[in-house]
């Protein structure tokens, strides 16, 4: 299934790449292995890591043949032990002869899974590129191509980003199949569709999209297709640039794709009806379409019983307000609505404003922009001065800033409140667009006070509400309201009580059967056997 | 999409347009007033003392505290032939914009409540944005507006504070007083009569040193602030000062007590048993017989016994039961003073007028031109008390009785 895709998108590469490489004069492979050799090696720029194999194979060992892969990105063990072993020391070696080089190659000698042939020059330096590995015949226009894809690269390893204290450690890998394959591991049904794209001119990253057919929407799978159809670039990174190619709205800072690096949320996203796009070379697995509400959710939700999963979800929504809004509310205050906050409350901030030189909106930027500095610093240092930082950090939003009369102390209260708070949003990418809306907010504050704050909030609702993910409203179970699906939203409810799928993202909404939920046993004959054979003792 | 750009644009543009809490004052240029007094002067122009909040020296040594000692208020002053002139120059002796969203404390001098009366105050105050109604009114009781707000006072570094939440818990506790806002005093003054009560406050000591901070390095200062009394307004102006237990009755009937003592004989020693209430509910209720108001008084009372003086075994129910009959008499008493008063004053300060207003408006619009007057100091009153003694604290007999055992 999935080289039927791949051939279809190879045709759209080769015809791009065709117009753009005027050099590329013969489309197709010649009958001379000189002339093909001195082909590749013009077009690698005689690169070292070419590796060139060349093998004489007949009775005369006169057919020359010639292996080619590139160091480093296949997997040396298989060529060895099923192209070169079996290539040069089969007993049918002798057979060979010019007319049935190939043939005999491919159907007696190469030990391998995958091989195809390959009659045009663009395949063949694509799938080189890719690490498989190449047989080439003198005299026949045809090459082999072994599937030898490995190399090294890193194990598995338990997420960086989204961590959880219950539920599986694993996190994705740099590679594609790995990732693809623990998603298959844990949704063991043929329903369990991939398609594959090469995107990138330069990169030719392999891209996948996958779903589970009869459960995500055909027109969102239709939607992603074309969209990722339609992208021409030179390469592709990470998934950020799909991500960003192939997103609903540019202008907004808030994600409208969800990535993630855990296999359990791909799957339960999947399972949701919802698409993953996997692209070689990055562990974050996009998944769209997306709802705002998402972002709040972590896998280990779900895992968690319900009542524990609803409050820290609550939890969470209160933290992301107070991320946005604790610093505009602070300016607010202290600006423009003193008498809203109880006198000994007032007192007490206007005693440490007192030798504050900066109205407090400065202040507050001041404060909000070193943090955001210290944060950058904080990620980008090398590790090992990771703790300067901290340290250097601590005098500059704390004691001694206080001392200088620079900040009052209750705006460092104010800013870690909402650093702390903004990192309690699960989701890294809603909580940093929180964090620049927050500026915004401050602005609001310190121009209109608490008109102005509820003036920046109103007009984020409106643009929330504008926003699409793959044609689905993005503020989804509340805003087109769909009571069924809100169980699963600021709330969790039992899993038993959560028996449809989104409704606007999967065309099979229903989940679970009836009557799930537990109960204890209906006689109390078990009990009661129980307690007979422990009372016999006593009697 | 143009036309939708442009109407977007208009009316963000006209939000910018609509009056809000547009100005910005930053808390440093804010003078934070917490008390006000206004008094009246000789001339018959009215004194405004604002009692102002020094932050640094209230929230402790946290910023730049320490070196000077300095009060944690300062008072300023200024006179005005209306409020709004004499607060308007005040604003030349102080540094800072005058905050009044934070003035809890509403100070009346005596001199101005008795002669002039509060109504013409009140306009000024309910009509300013920045001014709560809510604030607490106080009259000076024997002192000026200006001596109560320029006191400082212990423990609460804000006397402001000091006054209002001693007139708090002493109502609650004790009930010789009241605690009433601007709005309980513009409501009362608006009902028919225009009477109100409103909690007195005095200055005890030396005023000269009442204001110095040596006072407050006293254990015992010798200038202090205290509840006293409870003033009777008819018509906007001061009639009369209720003290005592006329004082507690007026409270009682209000239905503004929680907790006060009532102390009763028992076997020929006088005020022998301190009770305690704990709960108490006063309901009214007002017919018309024979054209004449009758009004009934309902009290409720439950509470513990918190002392005894003599040995009384209370572990019999026939003893709880005379102890319940004493306190009803003895509350009894109290209420029949305060309503005597009352109706001596001609004010009807316990708002017998709107129970029959409610109960018999028919009739009320008779007799309401000359209620305060004529009817209220002839109805009659009928004062039906419930008491019960609930607990007796941790003992049951009294210590006395185990010590006549022995």
């Amino acid at each position: 299934m999935p080289s039927l895709f791949k051939n279809g998108k190879l045709k759209k590469t080769r015809q791009q790449e065709s117009k753009n490489n005027p050099i590329n004069t013969g489309k197709y492979i010649q009958d001379s292995l000189s002339a093909n050799l001195d082909k590749i090696h013009q077009k690698t720029g005689n690169s070292p890591d070419v590796v060139i194999r060349q093998i004489k194979m007949g009775s005369n060992s006169d057919i020359e043949t010639a292996i080619i892969y590139i160091e480093g990105i296949v997997d040396n063990q298989s060529i060895q032990e099923f192209l070169l072993e079996s290539m040069m020391k089969d007993d049918k070696k002798t057979k060979v002869n010019k007319q049935n080089a190939l043939e005999l190659i491919s159907e007696d000698m190469m030990t391998i899974g995958n091989v195809s042939p390959i009659h045009n020059w663009d395949d063949l330096f694509s799938t080189l590129m890719a690490g498989d590995t190449l047989v080439l015949v003198d005299g026949i226009n045809q090459v082999l191509s072994a599937s030898t894809k490995g190399g090294e690269t890193r194990t598995i390893s338990e997420s960086d980003t989204q961590m959880v204290v219950r539920g599986p450690k694993g996190a994705f890998t740099e590679s594609i199949g790995t990732n693809t394959a623990m998603v298959r591991r844990i949704i063991k049904t043929p329903d369990l569709w991939t398609e594959s794209f090469k995107i990138g001119r330069a990169t030719n990253t392999d891209v996948t999209l996958m779903y589970i057919h009869g459960i995500a929407n055909d027109q969102v799978i239709q939607e992603i297709r074309q969209r990722l159809n339609k992208i021409d670039i030179d390469s592709i990174l990470e998934s950020g640039y799909i991500e960003q190619l192939i997103e609903d709205q540019t202008a907004t800072p808030f994600p409208t794709i969800y990535n993630t690096e855990r296999p359990d949320v791909v799957a339960g996203n999947l399972l949701e009806g919802r698409i993953a796009i996997f692209v070689d070379g990055t562990p974050f697995v996009l998944v769209a379409p997306a709802l705002f509400i998402q972002f709040f959710q972590s896998a280990e939700d779900y895992y968690a019983r319900f009542d524990i999963a609803t409050s820290i979800r609550l939890l969470r929504i209160a933290m992301f307000l107070i991320s946005l809004i604790a610093p505009a509310t602070y300016v607010a205050v202290t600006t423009f609505h003193q008498e809203m906050v109880p006198t000994t409350l007032i007192v007490a901030i206007a005693a440490q404003r007192e030798s504050v030189p900066f109205p407090a909106f400065v202040e507050a930027l001041l404060m909000e922009i070193t943090f955001e500095i210290l944060r950058e610093a904080g990620i980008r240092l090398p590790k090992a001065i990771g703790s300067a930082v901290s340290i250097v950090g601590a005098l500059v939003i704390g004691q001694a800033a206080v001392q200088a009369s620079i900040v009052s102390p209750a705006m460092v209260i104010i800013v870690s409140i909402t650093a702390i708070a903004s990192f309690a949003t699960p989701s890294f990418d809603m909580a940093i667009s929180a964090r620049l809306i927050r500026f915004l907010f401050m602005l609001g504050a310190a121009s209109f006070g608490f008109y102005g704050i509820i003036l920046c909030i109103l007009m984020m609702v409106v643009h929330l509400c504008s926003l699409r993910s793959f044609g689905v409203p993005y503020m989804a179970p509340f805003a087109p309201f769909i009571p069924v699906n809100n169980g699963d939203t600021v709330v969790r409810l039992p899993w038993w009580t959560l028996r449809q799928r989104p409704r606007l993202i999967s065309v099979n909404t229903i989940r679970e059967g009836k009557n799930q939920r537990p109960h204890p046993p209906a006689s109390r004959g078990m009990v009661n056997r129980a307690l007979e054979e422990g009372d016999n003792n006593e009697a | 999409m143009k036309r939708k750009g442009i109407l977007l644009l208009l009316m963000t543009t006209m939000t910018l347009l609509l009056s809000s809490c547009w100005s910005k004052k930053e808390l440093t240029d804010l003078a934070i007033v917490s008390a006000m007094g206004v008094d009246k002067t000789k001339d018959g122009r009215y004194t405004v003392t604002l009692q102002i909040i020094n932050p640094g020296n209230v929230a402790g040594g946290l910023v730049g505290g320490g070196g000077t000692q300095s009060p944690p208020v300062t008072i300023y002053w200024d006179s005005g032939d209306n409020l709004v002139e004499a607060s308007r120059r005040a604003s030349s002796r102080i540094s800072r914009r005058v905050y009044y969203a934070h003035t809890n404390l509403l100070v009346i001098g005596e001199k101005l409540a008795r002669e002039d009366g509060i109504n013409v105050l009140i306009d000024a105050f309910d009509r300013d944005p920045d001014f709560r109604a809510n604030a607490t009114m106080v009259i000076a009781n024997h002192t000026s507006a200006a001596d109560l707000v320029k006191t400082l006072t212990p423990v609460d570094k804000i006397p402001a504070n000091k006054v209002l939440k001693t007139l708090e818990f002493t109502e609650r506790k004790w009930g010789e007083n009241v605690k009433v806002s601007l709005q309980d005093v513009m409501m009362g003054l608006e009902s028919p009569g225009g009477k109100a009560v409103v909690g007195g406050f005095r200055m005890i000591g030396d005023y000269k040193q009442a204001r110095r901070l040596e006072n407050l390095q006293e254990s015992a200062p010798e200038a202090t602030l205290r509840a006293s009394g409870i003033a009777v307004l008819k018509r906007g102006k001061l009639v009369d000062w209720l003290y005592g237990k006329t004082a507690r009755g007026t409270v009682w009937i209000l239905d503004k007590i929680q907790g006060t003592d009532i102390n009763i004989d028992w076997g020929g020693k006088k005020e022998a048993i301190a009770y305690q209430t704990v709960r108490q509910k006063t309901s009214l209720s007002a017919q018309i017989k024979n054209g004449k108001p009758h009004i009934s008084v309902h009290t409720r009372v439950e509470g513990d016994i918190g002392e005894m003086e003599v040995p009384v075994d209370i572990t019999n129910p026939n003893v709880i039961t005379k102890i319940e009959q004493s306190v009803r008499q003895e509350i009894k008493k109290e209420l029949k003073k305060a309503i005597e008063r009352a109706q001596k004053d001609k004010t009807d300060i316990f708002g017998f007028g709107e129970v029959i207003h409610q109960s018999r408006p028919n009739e009320w619009k008779k007799i309401k031109p000359e209620w305060n007057d004529v009817y209220f100091p002839k109805s009659k009153v009928d004062i039906t008390v419930e008491a019960y003694v609930r607990r007796a604290g941790l003992r049951n007999k009294s210590f006395l009785s185990g010590v006549k055992e022995n």
